[in-house]
């Protein structure tokens, strides 16, 4: 399940590519979900835990995975019961986010508002709401961002 | 600061050119288009110079600018490009605002936020998209590409036309419409516009706001576009920048700061190119029967001939009120 809050949260963690740095664990690198995501948004691939082979950046670590890519590990596999900015993810990780939240709970703060997909389904935090379809994300979303 | 600047900063695997021409430039757009590799490449040129192994060319210094003692650095930059990645929560801010609205420097701010307190141009909203290998190099060109662009068209006239301005620029166009038997609604301000679109449901709209400051205002209103609402969007630089193109007001000079704008506009002394325009506007009226007023529209304007003349500025969207 998506749940989604609009604007400044005061447990946010506004900058996830930082959190990733110190709290990542190379398991999470490794897990086939991560693969897919690497390969699909940075267009790179993993080699092991350590290194990923970027098409323009040549052999990287995920230290230098996109902002984006970063985010979508952690809502993926960390369990500490955070609340990430997703703000720090492009349209193209949209369909990633909702991927994840068909499998677990996560929560994201937004900041701007967000391509999802037409049958987007979000608890939206800040009305204690849930809404159905992109139209309905996206007149309440309108209200906040 | 003022002017036109490019910039070029490469490595042996990455090049990026640019030109920049206000004071404030946001690039936003997917991931892993290469944002945060940017701003590290300069932030390392920064640091070690040449022996960084990268290259930076540009007339004016830039400067990378971090969330650690941001105001402090800030007041030391001057005529300078400063770059901020995104994930650097004080540029919300309103002290951060109130330095940019002072500094005699360029912005390029990398945040898919929204920026409500900034008046960021809809033509300065970048993405940044590899444009393949570079003269037959093993490099990959990088460019900024314009995300959002300033108009919209449609053939026929719409139902009703917003305005985000509720004084000259409204009565001007609350004229043209009614003179079309359309209505012509008022948001009452730039933060109003998604609201008023969002509650029309399904009637098609033209909307009518200045595009030199309604650069946060883009996110929302694509994604209403997106949404499949019938809007048409009419972005002039802004009322007054209309009214000055419109020829109404003579002189060589006007045509020359119209070419080229960012070479009169002081970033520290205007906001935005919108004031810029309102101030050359109403100084160059002053005295005469335009005498403008950004509160109340001198009835001159309504005049047959001053009001075509301003239709005709308008280009394509024009032809809806001809």
């Amino acid at each position: 399940m998506l749940s989604i809050y609009f604007g400044d949260h005061d447990d946010e963690i506004y900058d996830p590519a930082t959190y990733f740095l110190n709290q990542y664990e190379d398991e999470w690198i490794t897990d086939e979900l991560s693969e897919k995501m690497i390969q699909d948004v940075d267009r790179s691939k993993v080699v092991g835990a350590h290194i990923i082979e970027s098409p323009v950046l040549g052999a990287i670590t995920p230290r230098e995975l996109s902002g984006g890519v970063k985010t979508l590990i952690l809502l993926a596999f960390d369990d500490g019961d955070h609340i990430f900015n997703a703000s720090a993810c492009g349209d193209n990780c949209a369909p990633w986010i909702e991927k994840i939240a068909s499998e677990k709970d996560i929560r994201i703060t937004l900041h701007h508002i967000m391509h999802f997909g037409e049958d987007v389904e979000a608890m939206i935090l800040n009305e204690g709401k849930a809404v159905k379809g992109f139209r309905e994300y996206l007149m309440t979303a309108i209200k906040y961002v | 600061m003022r002017g036109r600047y490019r910039v070029s900063v490469q490595n042996k695997k990455i090049i990026y050119e640019f030109e920049l021409v206000r004071n404030i430039t946001v690039i936003r757009g997917d991931s892993a288009s290469g944002k945060t590799t940017l701003i590290d490449m300069l932030s390392q040129y920064e640091q070690n110079g040449d022996s960084s192994g990268i290259s930076l060319k540009c007339e004016k210094r830039c400067v990378v600018l971090t969330a650690v003692r941001w105001k402090e650095n800030l007041d030391s930059i001057h005529e300078s490009i400063v770059f901020i990645d995104e994930n650097s929560r004080f540029i919300t801010s309103d002290d951060f605002a109130r330095a940019v609205k002072t500094s005699d420097c360029y912005f390029v701010i990398v945040t898919r936020d929204n920026l409500y307190n900034l008046p960021y141009s809809v033509d300065e909203i970048y993405g940044i998209r590899e444009s393949g290998k570079y003269a037959g190099l093993k490099k990959c060109y990088n460019e900024f590409y314009r995300i959002y662009s300033g108009a919209t068209m449609a053939d026929s006239l719409p139902e009703c036309v917003l305005t985000e301005d509720s004084n000259s620029g409204y009565e001007f166009f609350e004229a043209l419409s009614r003179d079309k038997g359309i209505e012509c609604i008022s948001a009452g301000g730039k933060s109003h516009v998604a609201a008023v679109l969002s509650a029309m449901s399904g009637r098609a709209c033209l909307v009518i706001a200045d595009g030199a400051a309604f650069g946060c205002e883009m996110n929302r209103i694509t994604e209403l576009l997106n949404a499949g609402s019938a809007i048409v969007l009419y972005l002039p630089e802004s009322f007054e920048w209309l009214i000055l193109k419109s020829g109404l007001v003579d002189g060589r000079r006007i045509e020359e700061l119209l070419e080229h704008p960012e070479d009169h506009v002081e970033s520290s002394e205007y906001f935005s190119w919108e004031r810029f325009f309102s101030s050359v506007l109403i100084s160059e009226t002053e005295g005469t029967y335009l005498k403008y007023s950004k509160e109340k529209l001198n009835d001159a304007y309504l005049q047959e001939r001053e009001k075509n003349a301003i239709i005709e500025a308008m280009d394509r969207i024009g032809d809806l009120f001809r």
